[in-house]
């Protein structure tokens, strides 16, 4: 039986109790790691969180507008570049860096987004591939800022001066619960923009285009938006992970981590903060698991190839969306009296 | 008031829309016509979906042609299509908020007009279900009352009436009647059903082959012999 339900109440209801709920699973959740893993495996969940970051815009481009972005992972890359460049160049705060880091692959997202003003689907999915093979080829050649001079700031692979990390932060468990704090940070300002006039735009557009515009909707304002905020998004990420490592790779950005980082979206589920959470995790903790057990971690790659088909196929919401179903049918009978 | 002056749409060799000229001037106006007439074409060159090759459409005095589609929004051009859009797993009343959102004049007045769309329409009750849990009529009327927030001056409706049963078509019949006075508006209604065209439009214009075969009052339109037999046929 359908009730009634106060008006004004709905939204704002939903976003502070997602809110509450991520900030508390993320508490519980730091609380646990921090206080009981170890050096290697601190890293691999540090690396973890920073990596949800990017899954959160990339889930939020598909799950909400529909679209394919196949180069998230190579603005990672770019924005741990810009952090690192900033970093070296000037030495000022890590958070600067970080935000340079951010609005870089900000930009750089926007720029590379502006083939989905017209594209779609596949063809918006091999544009943006094309654009993650590009920057592989790139940052191979170029590698990342480790101190060197000139516009690069490379000084060869032998060598590297460490990017400094926040002095709140400097050991390795505090790190972590600094990308913990950066995370769901990030993911906050994902669920408010998918409950808030924003996020509505972008359903209107993943819905029909012609009807969003028919409602008023501006199309490229609102795709070029969602593109800036995943660029910021993944920027940050590669930012806490040149911290989570003092520096980067150039080998560690290849197109096919782009392709990997859709995957583990899709899986978690691009429906909500859950999904990132747990698309950051997958990114990182199973192939660590496989090589902690002297199995090649690439096999990870093969497992995510076939849990993509199997999400897109059986459950296209994701993880996640299966969690959200499962906690609106205990309320359900909860409120059927059927559940204390 | 729309006026359509010479209206041509041309797609490769076909003219869905072939030298119209109207002056739509009731509160509610009637389009009707057999498929194909260029009866939501018309609708498409109205909203900025589609380009006419040649011809003037104006919104009381606003040439409508060079604006673009959400320009035209801007200006009260509001529309619905053949098809429902309703987001799935937004709430009836986001649905409804999501074009408030790009029409009203701030936050607190979206909220307010879609408020009073939701309660206009009759959905309050039910504003708070998501969209892949609300049934047909309710979808119309979601549809509906999106196109009631904002300052609205002309609202086309694409077959608001098409799968509905007899009471829903009722209701919709008695909205339909008391929008114009309760939103001072124009209300264009694409739709088969004769009856409720018959119960509702003050003006009706029929399209056949996209030139116009008649317009006027809706019940001289509908008796017209012509009209019968090249559309209505024996009723």
């Amino acid at each position: 039986m359908r009730t009634a339900k106060p008006l004004a109440s709905v939204n704002l209801h939903g976003t502070q109790g997602a809110v509450l709920a991520m900030f508390a699973t993320l508490a519980v959740l730091a609380s646990i790691i921090a206080l009981t893993a170890g050096g290697y495996w601190l890293s691999i969940f540090t690396s973890g969180f920073a990596i949800a970051l990017a899954a959160a815009g990339t889930g939020l481009l598909y799950g909400r507008l529909g679209l394919i972005s196949l180069c998230q992972f190579a603005l990672v890359g770019i924005g741990g570049w810009v952090t690192l460049r900033v970093y070296h160049a000037f030495h000022v705060p890590f958070e600067i860096c970080l935000a340079a880091g951010g609005l870089g692959a900000g930009f750089i997202g926007v720029l590379w987004g502006l083939p989905a003003i017209r594209m779609r689907g596949l063809y918006l999915a091999l544009a943006t591939l094309m654009l993650a093979g590009t920057f592989q080829v790139v940052i191979t050649n170029w590698s990342f800022p480790n101190g060197g001079t000139g516009f690069l700031g490379f000084m060869g692979d032998r060598s590297r001066i460490d990017i400094e990390r926040p002095p709140i932060a400097s050991s390795d468990a505090g790190y972590f619960i600094y990308v913990t704090v950066v995370l769901a940070l990030g993911l906050a300002v994902v669920e408010w923009h998918r409950r808030t006039k924003p996020g509505r735009a972008w359903a209107l557009i993943s819905r029909n285009e012609l009807m969003a515009e028919a409602s008023g909707v501006h199309l490229v304002f609102y795709k070029t938006w969602a593109f800036a905020l995943a660029g910021v998004l993944a920027g940050v990420a590669g930012g806490l992970l040149a911290g989570c490592y003092g520096g980067l790779d150039g080998g560690a950005f290849t197109a096919a981590d782009s392709l990997l980082l859709f995957a583990v979206a899709v899986m978690g589920g691009a429906g909500d903060w859950r999904g990132a959470l747990l698309a950051g995790l997958m990114f990182r903790v199973p192939p660590a698991l496989l090589n902690y057990f002297g199995v090649n971690g690439f096999l990870a790659t093969m497992l995510f190839g076939a849990g993509l088909i199997h999400a897109l196929v059986t459950a296209p919401e994701g993880v996640s969306g299966k969690i959200k179903a499962l906690i609106a049918s205990l309320e359900g009978r909860r409120e059927d009296g059927l559940l204390p | 008031m729309i006026r359509i002056e010479n209206l041509t749409v041309q797609f490769g060799g076909i003219r869905p829309l072939d030298g119209l000229n109207a002056e739509l001037t009731a509160s509610i106006v009637g389009l009707i016509g057999p498929n194909g007439a260029g009866k939501t074409t018309l609708l498409h060159v109205v909203s900025g979906f589609v380009t006419p090759v040649t011809g003037v459409v104006k919104l009381d005095d606003v040439d409508l042609l060079g604006l673009s589609p959400t320009r035209r929004v801007a200006l009260g051009v509001r529309r619905t299509f053949q098809q429902e859009y309703i987001v799935d797993d937004l709430t009836l009343w986001e649905n409804v908020l999501s074009v408030a959102d790009h029409v009203s004049s701030s936050g607190r007045s979206a909220r307010e007009e879609t408020a009073r769309a939701i309660d206009f329409v009759g959905l309050d009750r039910w504003s708070h279900i998501p969209g892949r849990r609300a049934n047909l009529f309710e979808r119309r009327m979601t549809e509906i009352a999106k196109t009631l927030t904002g300052r609205p001056r002309v609202v086309l409706l694409d077959e608001p009436g098409a799968g509905l049963n007899e009471a829903e078509a009722d209701r919709l019949r008695q909205l339909l009647l008391a929008i114009p006075g309760a939103f001072d508006l124009q209300l264009v209604l694409i739709d088969h059903d004769a009856d409720l065209i018959a119960s509702v439009c003050t003006e009706t214009m029929v399209l056949d082959f996209g030139k116009r075969l008649a317009l006027g009052p809706t019940r001289t339109v509908l008796d017209d012999p012509g009209v019968r037999r090249a559309y209505l046929g024996n009723i």
